[in-house]
């Protein structure tokens, strides 16, 4: 195949769609584009959801690397040590500890059950993003005391019913109202709510958080030990390398990047995503490759005495061949061009209104890379399909193929 | 110059023989204009689709310029095809996607001899030279028939082959255009000496062939120039 052929194959490729049938141009642009739409929307859901639940877990739950208590004990001990171990670590942007504690929290004729998170604001803003989140009033202070950060769903709404709740509340506590909380171990104390915030984290939205100092005159006594401590590891420092160097420097304590603990906690829910993929994939492939097919098929059964003529005039079969595959290609390219515009469309109106349950929020993840393998696929998928029938009809002898 | 030795085509249709052609043998001088002539079924479509390389014989030979034409392989073929032969259908066979003009000039865009320049330029003598250079930029569909046999005959004759065959070409036209037609096949012939073999059952056609050949049964019964 040189040049030449190569142009007349072209040119009988795009005058055959020009001038055929503009509709059963449009429609097939449209079904491919609508099976790339396809493939690409469910995995990038999906792969939005994962996303956006890892962020909320690396966001309030276990940073980049957690410290837990090692098996067998309830803390991790003599924790001013460690953080200062930790945070003269060269990748570490900031330790920060925690330590949470069973409370009821009681409101006018309210009463509700948390688990109150103690932190040291300084150290958490560098760790969490949670002083951004604030809808009412404003972050705790390091030297706070007798002040309380609250969830909006656990303030609660004024103008919403009891009853009609999608989750128990305070009933509409406002910044700078107090509200008393009751510790598990029976300490008792008024706070000033200081700010409300709200993260869309289910976990997050389902709590409060104090001072540290409070928490130690809630224990009354200096605490030592920390629940956890949550690393946050400095712009191009991987997770996976805080944990080495935590390891390294000899921290007894159980040391899980967020992703160790994702594995254990997702790793289920991604398997079955996976499989959703592949399927909507699969069906995506299948449906292109057999509109496709078809259409090539029709096309060269009506013109087989034309291309038996051509072929009589001196055309070589390859470019009959390439003739019909140059018009699966010019369907296939703006079937996944419209594909991507419709998906990039559907990406940025999701950006603007995301799904949003109760446990997390989403919009779609796709990247440059899912769109272009998508594509190749797509593509690869078309032109298979598309250059069966042409391989057949092009090697029809030329007597059998004029009769026609 | 064609020699025809000995062609035999032979359909084997369940148990009956068809003997589409049975042992014709013939010379077929360069710048002759041949005219076929024939009952329906006698095999002169056969006899042309052989001697255009569009058909394989069971036996006998055929040589082309000095060339066997049976030794060549598929491609070859092919290749010979587009840069000795030329042809006209009865149905004028143009691509309805294309214009007149790439009709015209589609095969003259495979040959390696030819530059863009030249092939345009050739496009647009042979369509001066049919009368339809206006109409270059026209789909087939938008021609009367006579006009779109005209083009396949420009289409034939761009390349301006060593043997320009037609099957009938005039069998779908009406006697004015028809005469167009075979004014044109012996303007081409007597000023460019072009080989025009011809299948017609037109008796008024013969006074444009130089030489008839009559089938009957797949056989030559007479064979004579014409005066
Ligand atoms: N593919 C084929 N299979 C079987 N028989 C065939 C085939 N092609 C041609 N024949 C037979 O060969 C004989 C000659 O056919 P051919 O087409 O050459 O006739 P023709 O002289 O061109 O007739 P017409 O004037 O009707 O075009 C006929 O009997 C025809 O039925
Ligand atoms: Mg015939």
């Amino acid at each position: 195949m040189g040049k030449k052929e190569l142009k007349v194959a072209f040119l009988l490729a795009l005058r055959s769609l020009q001038r055929g049938s503009k509709s059963s141009v449009i429609l097939t642009v449209i079904i491919i584009a609508m099976c790339f739409t396809n493939m690409i929307f469910l995995p990038s859901m999906l792969n939005g959801i994962g996303q956006s639940i890892t962020k909320q877990i690396m966001d309030y739950e276990t940073s980049d690397v957690i410290v837990d208590p090692k098996i067998g004990n309830q803390y991790v001990e003599d924790k001013d040590a460690k953080l200062a171990l930790i945070n003269g670590m060269s990748g570490v942007q900031r330790a920060s500890p925690h330590y949470s504690k069973a409370a009821t929290l009681k409101y006018r004729q309210r009463v509700l059950g948390v688990t109150l998170r103690a932190i040291t604001p300084k150290d958490e803003m560098l760790v969490s993003p949670l002083y951004t989140k604030m809808v009412a009033g404003s972050y705790l202070g390091e030297g706070d005391t007798g002040e309380i950060i609250l969830a909006k769903p656990v303030a609660g709404d004024p103008t919403i019913k009891r009853e009609d709740e999608f989750q128990p509340s305070l009933g509409g506590v406002r910044v700078g109202d107090s509200i008393t909380v009751e510790f598990a171990n029976g300490f008792t104390k008024d706070y000033r709510v200081k700010g409300i915030y709200y993260t869309g984290w289910y976990v997050a939205d389902a709590t409060g958080y104090i001072t540290w100092s409070d928490m130690e005159q809630v224990e009354g006594k200096t605490l030592e030990n920390a629940e956890y401590i949550t690393v946050k590891a400095k712009p191009g420092y991987t997770e996976k390398f805080i944990k080495n160097e935590l390891i390294q420097y000899g921290i007894p304590d159980r040391v899980q990047t967020s992703t160790d603990v994702l594995a254990k906690n997702m790793g289920r829910i991604l398997q079955s995503y996976a499989i959703i993929n592949v399927v909507s994939m699969f069906v995506s492939v299948i449906i292109t490759v057999v509109v496709l097919f078809i259409i090539i098929t029709i096309k060269t059964i009506n013109s087989r005495r034309q291309i038996g003529i051509l072929k009589a005039i001196g055309v070589d079969k390859e470019v009959i061949m390439h003739n019909y595959g140059f018009q699966v290609i010019i369907l296939a390219v703006l079937g996944i061009i419209l594909g991507i515009i419709i998906a990039l469309l559907l990406n940025v109106y999701m950006t603007y209104n995301p799904i949003v349950t109760a446990d997390w929020t989403t919009s779609l993840y796709m990247t440059p890379m899912d769109l272009a393998i998508n594509s190749l696929i797509l593509f690869i998928a078309a032109i298979v399909a598309g250059y069966l029938p042409a391989y057949q009809v092009s090697r029809e002898d030329i007597q059998s193929a004029m009769r026609a | 110059m064609i020699r025809i030795t000995d062609l035999r085509k032979i359909y084997q249709m369940g148990d009956v023989e068809v003997r589409a052609l049975d042992g014709v043998t013939t010379d077929i001088a360069k710048g002759e204009f041949l005219g076929i002539m024939g009952a329906s079924g006698s095999g002169k479509t056969t006899l042309l689709h052989m001697l255009g390389l569009l058909d394989e014989p069971t036996s006998g030979q055929i040589v082309i310029e000095g060339t066997d034409v049976s030794q060549l392989t598929d491609h070859e073929k092919t290749m010979f095809r587009l840069y000795k032969l030329g042809y006209v259908f009865q149905d004028y066979a143009l691509v309805p996607d294309l214009t007149v003009m790439e009709n015209v000039t589609l095969t003259a865009m495979l040959r390696k001899d030819r530059t863009e320049e030249q092939y345009r330029k050739e496009g647009s003598i042979v369509l001066q030279k049919i009368g339809l250079f206006d109409r270059r930029d026209h789909l087939p569909r938008e021609l009367s028939g006579g006009q779109q046999q005209r083009v396949s005959i420009a289409r034939a004759m761009v390349n301006k082959p060593d043997i320009l065959f037609a099957d009938e070409p005039c069998a779908n036209l009406d006697s004015e255009n028809s005469r167009m037609v075979l004014d044109l096949f012996r303007e081409i012939n007597e000023e460019m000496q072009q080989t025009i073999v011809m299948v017609s059952h037109e008796e008024w056609h013969k006074n444009y062939f130089h030489r008839i050949i009559h089938l009957k049964d797949g056989k030559i019964v007479s064979d004579g120039d014409n005066q």
